[in-house]
């Protein structure tokens, strides 16, 4: 499913996001970059109706997301957070099945086909053996896979990954970003991920769309658009992209 | 799940939900006047048919039928009613450390229902003015505290102002009570389950089943509803509008009690706590077993009153006695783990 966004404008009393056009499409994996308060995630939260946002903003499928449903919406689109801090200390099986909120009217409780539905999204991040460890038992790494399993339960065809892979070691990083990958190739997922490491933004996007100060200062196919002119006008400090074995690593 | 292995949580959870049944019929028997279990059932059988059982002493009957049964029937509803609440609140607020309490419910419902008492007598039901102020209450509270999910420190304070506010207005509702009524009140404000009759019961236990009914359906919602805002509402929840729904029922329920028992304090609180130590968080066994669990504690606790002396204490004040230590030692013991 492709994802419009036509004139967005968000708000808070310190900060202000407006984001003219913009579409991501199917299959594609987009990584939101730019210096911290850019409004990478106002923006991932407001695309996913998490922030509320005007009329007429965003189209799915031409369909304008502010006027849908919450129940509607969560089957098109899900919002990934960064981490997830409950109270409660749940199952990882009951974790997931929450993903299903949108499937099961608030009075009832889950079907058969939620629960395989849940323990298949489990599967396919590789956690089947977890469903009945508690969610605090689990490393940080593990987490961020049990929240995909859970946006993956819910069905949407569009992803908004919120910094998937911050605070992970290199090979859990590279874990998510296969997932990732994966989820966009198998199963033609729209896929947006804010990131802050430029290289692996750049390395495993098809499209990048850089942010600074609550605009889109460029965008564009990640090969193409990476440039060090733009790396120094985004973050206001001197770089440099280097080649190494047909990757781009950026020196500052 | 918790520490506890599948089928021994199994047993356990059947050996808690039959519990309320038989601590029913024992606590039918306990009293100043015991009846014996024979004596039970014969009275249960000369009230389906009088005249297969001629020998029933009328006193059995009436003890029964007029004193006891409706008492044993408000413990349970109440102490299922409170448990069921502080569970619902605490996977609402994401914190177990809230209750009906700190949100200003019972405060506000006292208030109402002495405000009832007092001016428009015992004829009128006192659960309709609880009900309104304990509304009144929460939502003063919700609203000064900003949005619901703010941090809990603001939640609690605000709590604090509202509950000392509403016990003021309480306090000048007792000024203008009568000294016949004031004492009534006093022994209702301890939370006491003597004045209970088959008056009250008629409103309350329709009320509180109603609302314990909404809040079993929602049971796995609250699972869902104990998620950060901002993932319910991308996991596709209309969150205003079930949060309404929840606090709606989970108030009801509390103001029901409230108006013919008083404040009985910290059931509500600990009860989910145990059984979530016992059965993990999930909200669809935390509901039903808070309700088995709360309304055999309940039991139990009136037993104890009934049975141990001849004067009675207010069962508010046993269960606050009681259920501080126990909260106590589950803080020191489990710290964090049962969250």
């Amino acid at each position: 499913m492709s994802v419009r966004v036509v004139n967005l404008e968000f708000a808070y009393p310190k900060f202000s996001l407006h984001v003219g056009g913009l579409t991501f499409e199917k299959s594609k994996v987009t990584a939101i970059v730019g210096p911290n308060g850019a409004g990478k995630t106002t923006f991932l939260k407001c695309v996913g109706a998490v922030l509320p946002i005007p009329k007429g903003s965003l189209f799915i499928e031409g369909r304008d997301l502010a006027s849908l449903r919450s129940r509607e919406r969560a089957r098109l689109i899900c919002y990934v957070p960064q981490e997830h801090d409950t109270t409660f200390n749940y199952t990882v099986s009951d974790f997931v099945l929450m993903g299903r909120a949108a499937f099961v009217s608030p009075f009832a409780l889950p079907s058969r086909e939620d629960t395989e539905a849940a323990a298949a999204a489990l599967d396919f991040v590789g956690l089947a053996g977890y469903a009945d460890r508690s969610i605090s038992e689990l490393s940080s790494g593990e987490r961020r896979l049990v929240l995909i399993a859970r946006a993956l339960a819910q069905q949407s065809d569009i992803l908004l990954m919120d910094e998937p892979t911050t605070f992970l070691d290199p090979k859990h990083e590279a874990e998510i970003f296969q997932l990732i990958r994966k989820l966009a190739d198998e199963r033609a997922k729209t896929i947006l991920v804010t990131l802050h490491s430029l290289e692996m933004a750049v390395q495993h996007s098809d499209q990048m769309v850089f942010m600074k100060r609550g605009e889109v200062v460029a965008h564009g196919k990640s090969a193409e658009v990476f440039e060090d002119s733009l790396l120094e006008r985004v973050y206001d400090m001197k770089m440099k992209i280097i080649e190494w074995e047909g990757r781009k690593i950026v020196l500052r | 799940m918790s520490g506890l292995t599948n089928s021994r949580s199994r047993g356990l959870a059947v050996f808690l939900l039959v519990l309320p049944l038989v601590l029913f019929l024992l606590s039918l028997s306990i009293g100043t006047y015991g009846i014996p279990p024979r004596g039970l059932l014969k009275t249960v059988l000369s009230v389906v048919s009088p005249a297969s059982q001629p020998d029933v002493p009328a006193a059995y009957r009436d003890i029964l039928l007029r004193i006891r049964l409706p008492r044993v029937l408000l413990a349970m509803a109440v102490g299922a009613a409170l448990s069921v609440s502080g569970a619902s609140l605490q996977a609402l607020f994401k914190n177990p450390l809230v209750n009906e309490y700190i949100l200003g419910i019972s405060s506000g419902a006292a208030f109402g229902a002495a405000l009832s008492l007092v001016f428009l007598g015992r004829a009128f039901p006192p659960q309709i003015a609880g009900f309104v102020f304990a509304v009144a209450a929460v939502g003063a509270v919700l609203l000064i505290s900003g949005q619901a999910e703010s941090h809990f420190i603001t939640l609690l304070l605000t709590g604090i102002i509202v509950t000392a506010f509403f016990s003021a207005l309480l306090s000048l509702v007792e000024f203008f009570a009568s000294p016949y009524v004031l004492q009534a009140l006093f022994f209702w404000l301890m939370g006491s389950l003597s004045l209970a009759s088959w008056k009250d019961l008629y409103i309350s236990l329709p009320l509180i089943a109603a609302g314990l009914f909404v809040l079993y359906l929602l049971r796995w919602r609250l699972n869902v509803l104990s998620m950060s805002e901002e993932e319910a509402r991308s996991l596709g929840v209309n969150v205003r509008r079930e949060k309404i729904l929840v606090i709606g029922a989970a108030t009801l329920i509390t103001a029901a009690a409230t108006a013919i028992v008083g404040i009985i304090g910290w059931l509500g609180f600990i009860v989910p706590h145990l059984v979530r130590m016992m059965f993990g968080a999930d909200n669809r066994r935390v509901v039903p077993l808070s309700a088995a669990l709360g309304a055999s504690l309940m039991l139990v606790a009136d037993d104890i009153i009934r049975g141990a002396s001849a004067f009675e204490i207010p069962i508010g004040i046993l269960t606050s006695l009681v259920g501080i230590p126990v909260f106590l030692i589950l803080l020191k013991k489990t710290r964090k783990v049962w969250l």
